[in-house]
């Protein structure tokens, strides 16, 4: 019977030639192989991700008069609605952590180098995408804190020479924070983010079997050679081990910190005090905090925002200037790859403990 | 032999010294917005006011035998994970000797 379902269905789907190239593929084993298991768990994350999503989806009202009750509702009445919830806040956390992670261990390892370049690219436009969900996902509950946040995040493109104005227009849907930037940001993070993720992952995963698996430049410069397992089934194994721990403990986390919820947004309310984004964006939050009102005769946030975006493109374009990685040129940008995890931790303790 | 056994070791110990750090980094960092936002007012110079906003909701099992259902489906769980991981072990052991003896590339070593 098995067997009989099985070819009816490789005879449609050709699962047979997707068994035998997952057989056929080896991952190497060294030292580093431990960056290898961030991928497959930042889709794991993205799974839950989507699946909670579309719990809460069912009950989750996106107007400005039900934003807040709706969510309320799911915390209060909905049975276990809050634990779903908990789930999507946790997992969240857990994707957009694993994806910096991915990143700046692909960094250290130079995995990006020739011919993966376009590999790094579409993982940089991934990193923006989780983080545009996180954004667009901390308004959804209309609270007090989630308007501030967004007000403030909202304005901070607004310091952007000539299309400032423009962007900041675009994400709120008008001068202001209101109920069509909830609206919006609703269905940015259901819809449109969702769609870019989906297309950026399958070009990215399509890229990563086209060239196979990266070794580390360090190991790939000793010209040893490097054992290599199949990826079906013994690294998978290995791998379902890391995904069974991550579960467990984003599990365990959401039932013991779950995210509480705050009074209703008022729109005419001041902000309150201490208004402070989610943790991946403290490190940029306390970069713009840090600069002076007026450099020169430019304004510091117009700086501020516009050396962040210099990073960033520098960043995205990281294998075209680091194209021979082995040099003293690639040696001076692992250099600056520490610097930027030891800025950033500390600009995020600075910010948490203010 | 010794020396292939000492090498497993310390890879077994690496492992787990960095799952140790991740989830403790996890748990520390994370766990610091939760903290704050339960912070008494009285913390933050605000004594007069009450403990609590009464529209601010902190989730909570809703009551008792929902309560005793979450946490015996957690120590379900983590039961759960720790025999299928022991199962994966033997499983990859299981499946690297095989790789070895060349089984899934149809060669004989």
């Amino acid at each position: 019977m098995r067997i009989a379902i099985q070819s009816w269905l490789d005879e449609r789907f050709g699962l047979q030639a997707i068994m035998d190239f997952l057989k056929k593929k080896t991952v190497p084993q060294h030292k580093h192989t431990i960056w290898y298991y961030s991928g497959s768990s930042i889709l794991l994350f993205l799974a839950i991700q989507v699946i909670t999503g579309f719990m809460l989806a069912f009950y989750y009202k996106p107007t400005l008069e039900e934003a807040n009750k709706s969510v309320a509702r799911i915390m209060t009445e909905v049975p276990l609605g809050w634990i779903i919830r908990s789930v999507h806040f946790w997992s969240s956390s857990f994707m957009i952590a694993l994806v910096f992670i991915h990143l700046i261990g692909i960094w250290l390892v130079k995995s990006y180098r020739n011919p993966r370049e376009l590999t790094w690219m579409s993982g940089v436009f991934l990193l923006i995408v989780t983080l545009g969900f996180g954004f667009t996902g901390y308004l959804l509950p209309w609270d007090d804190l989630s308007l501030s946040a967004t007000k403030v995040g909202t304005d901070i493109p607004r310091s952007i020479p000539v299309i400032g104005a423009w962007v900041t227009k675009f994400l709120r849907g008008g001068d202001d924070v209101t109920g069509d930037t909830l609206t919006r940001f609703f269905s940015f993070h259901i819809c449109i983010l969702p769609i870019f993720i989906f297309l950026i992952i399958a070009v990215h995963v399509y890229l990563i079997q086209k060239q196979g698996m990266s070794l580390p430049l360090a190991v790939e410069i000793k010209k040893e050679k490097v054992r290599e397992i199949p990826f079906w089934p013994n690294f998978i194994y290995r791998e379902m081990i890391v995904w069974l721990i991550l579960l467990g403990v984003v599990f365990s986390l959401a039932v013991f910190f779950p995210p509480s919820l705050d009074k209703q947004a008022d729109l005419m309310a001041p902000a309150p005090e201490g208004i402070k984004p989610e943790w991946y964006f403290l490190f940029l939050f306390q970069t713009l905090k840090i600069f002076p009102a007026k450099i020169l005769f430019v304004s510091g946030d117009t700086v501020a925002v516009l050396l962040i975006a210099l990073v960033g493109v520098l960043f995205f374009f990281l294998p075209f200037i680091d194209s021979k990685p082995s040099e003293t040129k690639g040696k001076i940008l692992t250099l600056i790859a520490y610097a930027f995890i030891a800025y950033a931790v500390a600009m995020t303790a600075w910010s948490l403990l203010e | 032999m010794k020396l292939r056994m000492m090498k497993k070791f310390a890879i077994k110990k690496k492992f787990l010294v960095w799952l140790l750090f991740f989830t403790f980094f996890f748990l520390l960092f994370f766990a610091q917005p939760q903290f704050s936002q339960e912070a008494k007012p009285a913390e933050q110079g605000k004594a007069l006011k009450p403990e609590k906003s009464p529209e601010k909701i902190v989730p909570s099992p809703a009551n008792i035998k929902e309560a005793v259902g979450i946490y015996v489906f957690l120590a379900w769980m983590w039961l759960s994970i720790i025999v299928l991981i022991y199962f994966l072990r033997l499983k990859i052991k299981e499946v690297d000797r095989l790789h070895r003896l060349g089984y899934f590339s149809g060669e004989k070593k």
